[in-house]
């Protein structure tokens, strides 16, 4: 089954109940860490971040997600599931625009595991951001 | 012999329309010097060539259907 590792605009409240419902199925995993990437409104040369929109290699994003959970599970022997949901489009100030929930047999893991899969989405995940500032310009980072 | 050549981030701002098609490049080192040709403001900016989804380098020879892509550095998150 194709997994879709992105959707259109902010990580909704229901995306996430939707994992934590799903998450209660699994009877094998003792410690789930959800990570919860949010837009900062941060301050740059006096200019105030609204929203950030977000543009990914669409074709390629699957393949890289796959890769990254093959080696969360490789390093990571207590692991269970691993799932990814980034942005695409426009996410304003205060919303969410990544999800990642991993789940372990027991905390520690689930923490560290955690911690990794962030840290790899943001090297390996094709995914590129624009900051727009209320006054509409806008910076790529 | 035709290529399409796919612009990522700031580099889609550069291109205008994201994409574009080239016609009979024979290498990627070849199908840069068009594409520095069409839009010089990109020689400021860092990025990474794929081939059909594979990083790869300038001696790389390209066959017609080949889908480039040039992509500045991540920022998912």
């Amino acid at each position: 089954m194709e997994v879709n590792y992105l959707t259109d605009g902010p990580v909704s409240q229901e995306t996430i109940s939707q994992l934590i419902e799903k998450m209660h199925s699994r009877t094998d995993s003792g410690g789930n860490m959800i990570f919860l990437g949010q837009v900062r409104a941060d301050k740059i040369n006096g200019k105030k971040v609204k929203a950030i929109e977000y543009s990914a290699y669409i074709e390629l994003v699957g393949a890289e997600a796959e890769k990254i959970k093959k080696s969360v599970f490789a390093e990571f022997n207590d692991v269970k599931s691993v799932d990814i949901i980034h942005s695409t489009g426009i996410v304003a100030a205060g919303q969410i625009s990544l999800l990642v929930l991993v789940s372990a047999g027991h905390r520690q893991d689930a923490f560290q595991a955690c911690s990794k899969t962030v840290e790899l989405i943001k090297q390996n995940l094709p995914v590129w951001k624009k900051e727009i500032y209320e006054d509409e310009s806008h910076t790529w980072k | 012999m035709e290529v399409k050549v796919l612009f990522f981030g700031v580099l889609a701002e550069i291109s205008g329309t994201g994409f574009k098609h080239y016609y009979d490049a024979k290498s990627i080192g070849d199908l840069m010097h068009r594409i520095h040709d069409d839009f010089p403001e990109i020689v400021h900016y860092n990025f990474r060539v794929s081939v059909n989804s594979e990083i790869t380098d300038d001696d790389r020879l390209l066959k017609s259907g080949d889908e480039v892509a040039l992509m500045p550095p991540f920022a998912g998150g």
